[in-house]
């Protein structure tokens, strides 16, 4: 083959809409676009829009009205010479002219292979491909941040940072290895810790960025808990019927709840509630409290339901025990039943009656009626600093881990250099002490994608859509 | 009619006399051509062999039956061993010699092996040949005919020599001749050339030295030797001197710059940057106070002193002016000028990982000619150098070290795959598995590689096998002895942790910091010294007290290896696999890697390259392309294009 392939895709999705956007790449673009709209001229202006009429190449039927927009390698999305066809929306134009795309000689893009190949042009290096996926995925603000942030190579140039700091340590203790009759006298090893000590400390900060940064993609476990007729269903009804643009349902995901997505305060949760299947679950042995335990597990918030005024029962106080670890939010439910009584403070935790509170995990109360609204906004305040108390707090001023690769590969490199510190300190010799440092260098070089692994490369391309 | 050999070797340097006594011990019928023979192995700059990473591979290249090491044992007039502060794996031992005794100890050498020819000539034509060989024409109008030839010419392809700006002289070395017609004739080849410039130090006369303001630096006193092979004995030692540089100097030279030749704008080669002249250093560092000077013996029998430190390319007036400067040296009348020189040397990517020029089967570049610096670096390539061209010429399998196995293959990784911009030398940095590559263990690390090869004399083989035995036998007795408390608590009373109450293992013991091996051999007693006990003892010291990261950098070479066994054939179409870069293409079109690990360490071919190149590799094969048959040879991943031939 003498040369690579011109790919095309849609790069919106099929339907209705006002403009359709068709993508191509690879180095028959400008001849498959002029194939489609011959009025184009030979050598189009680069990265200007040309109105053009896009005919069949067999028939010479008139498919649409476009605009053709030319980017030349290497200055473009993929690194290769590239073409944006803008037609109008709907099931019929842009097939049609994906199709004369496709019989002018472009091969249809697999998954997510523009990226991939912006990636093998080095355009980009893999945390800013997963940036790419978060970006077109990302339904929360929050998400959307942190990988804008990340395209934007934020988090990149911090791991990039850490790889030269370890680096710096081998040059460090390799000058003197090397080079011990030189005038200059050997680097103390104090210094070298200190600078070990800098580069523990900058990524313990970024891993501990992980765990809520992994929430980020998936949504925070949120699990209402609560006696029969605790009003866990209004709520969850309450929480989604607030946000019902964005909510996905999720069904058939589990058999013993509902789940869904919603977006609070800016901050992805998982809402999970077990109470459409009070019914069936009938017939099961009545736990006190009403909730799927395997869900407790993994949760990371419970918003623990219980009717206004009312003083908690034995039950209620023994599963508060049992998820002491998992912050609890106490929602007093069907306040407005309660009308007569004095309105509580706005927000922040009501105190709570000894002994209720003491041991637990209850980090607010709210009082709420699903009914009239009142304490839902409350809720929706209070939730973002329980499950991401650490991003709510640093802001945008660290880069955000959102996958378990990026925590696994700063967490390897991490053990490495405490060994190092501890082989260094230990008085172990330098040229051992530094057999920890390329291991560490080498988990960040594939984070960074600075290694070939087919692996981690063919998986990280699957979750691609196409044409993009 | 023309004298027929199989192996030719041109030079007669570090490079050239490890060549020739390895393609002879190796069978081959080898002639070695020079234009000097009293100067074979001459120490041409300083007279050290050895130092951090060099003396590592002096004992490589005599662990593969080489000279270098057998030599400095014999010439040597000053021991240190550097970095003994430090771990083991970074020691680094360094002799002195006598410049005069080292090349007469290796023509010694030479002459004791069978199918040697030591001739003086100097070679003006290589001719590449059909089926008759290369043909190698003198100046004295002789020919001869080589199966292979081995070109290791130094410093002496157009060689230039500037002392300060007004001279510019030709030559390979002071005194001697350049040449300028085998340059013209392997250009003519097709070989690439290019040119660098290094620089040697003014030598003085010791009777004009005032002493008493220098420092003395007297040998460590070790019996230490760095051939496994030798027991030459030792000669008397004499001791180097430290002073140190100050502003008087840095005036000087200052004042001068501008007749340097290599600030007066003679020279346009680059030059090394871990050896600058002193001109560098006051120009790039004219904060510093001053820079050391050590004075270094010539030899035995003369009282010149090499002045290390402050090599330069000022005029001969203006340098001994600049060393009267120095404290001890006021009254000083120097007995031969410094000078800078440039010359050709051949860009190392031409070379396959046997350093047999690709696309030149027979023809192999060792040494300087490589663009490296450094007795040991020429050493080194000589060895594999004249090794491939007698394996070739036997129709063997190519003798290729990786870089978990010697630096040696550091050195000739480095040399085919990224190349140079500055004369190549050796550092501890430059290896990956430093805790593997160590002076200690080089005899157990390359002499049973050197062993089934046949690189080794029967005398050879002999002592290797005694080595190995001696260091198991240690090995052993660590394992096997038991120390009483009273003795064990002896050894740990100096401050080696909490003291035993019931018999203990030496190797328990030994796992302890703080406690050495030879110490605990002292206390348990049984150990009978012998040649090579103290590196044996060093070796299981290594072993015991550092044995998980041994086992660690074990493995990580095996992983890396794995990498290297994705190999790429040497017909790739680079200039077809148009998702790679325009830069990595070209740079695989002329470099063409062994294996995908290789072409990972080319500059310029970045990781997305390397996953087109997989790709690419792929499809090709794929693709149903006529897939020329690899190599047979596991051992060397550069060597794919053989079978192709």
């Amino acid at each position: 083959m003498a040369n690579a392939d011109t790919i095309v895709a849609l790069g919106t999705p099929p339907g209705v809409a006002a403009l359709s956007v068709i993508r191509l790449s690879g180095p028959s673009c400008a001849e498959i676009v002029r194939r489609i709209c011959p009025g184009i001229p030979a050598e189009p202006e680069p990265r200007r829009a040309m109105l053009a009429r896009a005919l069949d190449p067999d028939t010479g039927a008139s498919l649409d009205q476009v605009l053709v927009t030319v980017f030349p390698g290497p200055e473009s999305y993929t690194g290769e010479d590239m073409a944006e066809v803008s037609c109008h929306g709907g099931w019929l134009s842009p097939a049609l002219i994906l199709e004369a795309c496709l019989c002018a000689g472009a091969l249809r893009a697999q998954e997510g292979e523009f990226t991939r190949r912006a990636f093998l042009n080095g355009k980009m290096d893999l945390l800013q491909v997963e940036a790419v996926l978060d970006l077109i995925e990302s339904r929360t603000p929050a998400l959307h941040g942190a990988a804008v942030h990340q395209l934007e190579r934020g988090l990149s140039r911090r791991i990039g940072g850490l790889r030269e700091g370890l680096v710096d340590l081998e040059a460090m203790l390799m000058h003197h290895l090397d080079f011990p009759e030189e005038d200059d006298p050997p680097v103390p090893t104090p210094r070298i810790l200190a600078r070990a000590g800098d580069l523990v400390g900058m990524m313990e900060e970024l891993l501990r960025t992980a765990p809520e940064g992994e929430l980020l993609r998936e949504g925070a476990v949120t699990v209402l808990a609560g006696l029969p007729n605790s009003g866990k269903s209004s709520l969850f009804n309450a929480l989604l019927g607030e946000e019902r643009a964005i909510v996905t349902e999720v069904p058939g995901t589990t058999r013993d709840a509902l789940e869904a997505v919603v977006s609070l305060g800016g901050f992805p949760f998982r809402l999970v509630d077990t109470a459409g299947l009070r019914e069936t679950r009938e017939k099961v042995e009545r736990m006190g409290v009403e909730v799927a335990r395997r869900y407790l597990r993994g949760a990371d918030v419970i918003l623990f339901c219980v009717e206004a005024e009312r003083a908690l029962q034995v039950s209620e106080r023994r599963f508060l025990d049992e998820v002491a670890e998992t912050p609890v939010v106490l929602v007093r439910t069907k306040s407005d039943l309660h009308a007569g009584e004095e309105p509580r403070a706005p927000r922040g935790p009501e105190p709570l009656p000894e002994p209720e509170g003491a041991g637990h995990g209850i980090e607010g109360v709210v009082s709420l009626s699903a009914k009239t609204g009142r304490g839902l906004e409350q809720l929706r305040d209070l939730l973002p600093g329980l499950a991401f108390r650490g991003l709510v707090s640093s802001g945008a001023e660290i880069p955000v881990l959102t996958r378990r690769r990026h925590a696994g590969a700063i967490g390897v490199a991490l053990e490495e250099l405490r060994a190092f510190v501890e082989a260094l300190a230990g008085g172990l010799p330098a040229e051992v002490a530094a057999t920890h440092l390329r291991p560490a260098e080498t988990a960040l070089e594939e984070l960074l994608g600075v290694i070939p692994r087919e692996e981690v490369l063919d998986r990280l391309f699957q979750d691609f859509c196409i044409g993009k | 009619m023309t004298p027929r050999y199989d192996v030719i070797v041109i030079g007669g340097g570090h490079a050239g006399v490890e060549a020739a006594a390895a393609s002879a011990r190796l069978g081959c019928r080898t002639l070695l051509l020079t234009p000097d023979l009293s100067r074979l192995g001459q120490l041409s700059c300083n007279p050290a062999i050895g130092g951090v990473a060099k003396g590592i591979v002096v004992r490589e290249v005599d662990a593969l039956g080489g000279l270098l090491g057998r030599a400095a044992d014999a010439a040597r007039i000053h021991f240190r061993m550097l970095n003994r502060s430090k771990g083991p794996a970074v020691w680094g031992p360094r002799a002195q010699c006598d410049r005069g005794l080292y090349p007469r100890m290796v023509r010694q050498a030479l002459e004791e092996l069978e199918g040697l020819e030591l001739f003086q000539e100097m070679v003006t034509r290589v001719e590449l040949g059909g089926e008759e060989g290369f043909g190698v024409e003198t100046l004295g109008g002789l020919r001869f005919q080589g199966k292979a030839v081995v070109v290791t010419t130094g410093t002496f392809l157009r060689g230039r020599i500037h002392v300060g700006t007004g001279t510019g002289i030709s030559g390979g070395r002071a005194g001697e001749a350049p040449s300028v017609e085998l340059a013209e004739a392997l250009e003519g080849l097709g070989l690439e050339m290019a040119r660098f410039k290094t620089g040697t130090p003014p030598r003085v006369d010791g009777r004009t030295v005032d002493f008493a303001r220098l420092k003395l630096q007297p040998g460590d006193g070790e019996s230490f030797r760095f051939s496994l092979y030798s027991r030459e004995a030792s000669l008397p030692e004499k001791p180097c001197w430290t002073t140190w540089t100050g502003e008087g100097l840095k005036k000087v030279v200052q004042e001068n710059l501008q007749r340097s030749a290599l600030y007066g704008g003679v020279i346009s080669g680059r030059g090394p940057r871990y050896c600058p002249s002193i001109e560098d250093k006051v120009v790039r560092f004219p904060e510093a106070a001053g820079h050391q000077v050590f004075l270094e013996p010539e030899g035995l029998e003369t009282s010149e002193l090499y002045v290390n430190g402050l090599s330069t390319s000022l005029p001969a007036d203006v340098q001994e002016v600049l060393l009267r400067t120095v404290p001890g040296l006021e009254e000083v009348r120097m007995t031969k000028v410094g000078y800078a020189i440039e010359y050709d040397y051949f860009p190392p990517h031409q070379l396959q990982s046997t350093l047999e020029v690709k696309g030149m089967p027979g023809l192999f570049l060792a040494g300087q000619v490589n663009g490296t610096t450094g007795y040991e670096e020429a050493a080194g390539q000589g060895l594999v150098a004249g090794a491939n061209a007698a394996l070739k010429v036997q129709a063997r399998r190519p003798f290729v070290l990786e870089r978990d196995q010697a630096y040696i293959g550091v050195l000739i990784d480095d040399l085919v795959t990224k190349g140079v911009d500055e004369p190549y030398r050796l550092f501890t940095s430059r290896a990956e598995f430093r805790v593997l590559l160590r002076q200690d263990n080089a005899a157990s690390r390359l002499g049973p590689l050197a062993r089934d090869l046949g690189l080794l004399t029967f005398r050879q083989e002999r002592a290797l096998k005694e080595r190995l035995a001696l260091e198991e036998t240690v090995r052993v007795w660590f394992r096997d002895t038991s120390l009483s408390p009273e003795v064990a608590n002896q050894v740990l009373g100096e401050g080696a942790g909490e003291h035993v109450s019931e018999a203990t293992r030496a190797v328990e013991l030994l796992k302890r910091p703080g406690v050495g091996a030879e110490r605990l051999a002292e206390a348990g007693g049984g150990l009978v010294e012998a040649e090579g006990m103290r590196d044996a003892m060093v070796a299981v010291e290594v072993e015991v007290k550092y044995q998980g990261y041994v086992a660690r950098e074990v493995e990580r070479a095996r992983r890396l290896r794995e990498q290297a066994d994705f190999q790429l054939h040497q017909d790739l179409p680079y200039r077809q696999f148009v998702t790679l870069s325009m830069e990595a293409r070209e740079k695989l079109e002329r470099i063409r890697p062994g294996s995908l690990a290789q072409a990972g360490r080319i500059p310029g071919v970045s990781p997305a390259d390397l996953q087109n190149l997989m790709m690419e590799v792929r499809r090709w094969k794929k693709d149903g392309q006529p897939r020329p048959t690899l190599s047979s040879s596991p051992a060397s991943p550069g060597h794919s294009e053989r079978n192709g031939e």
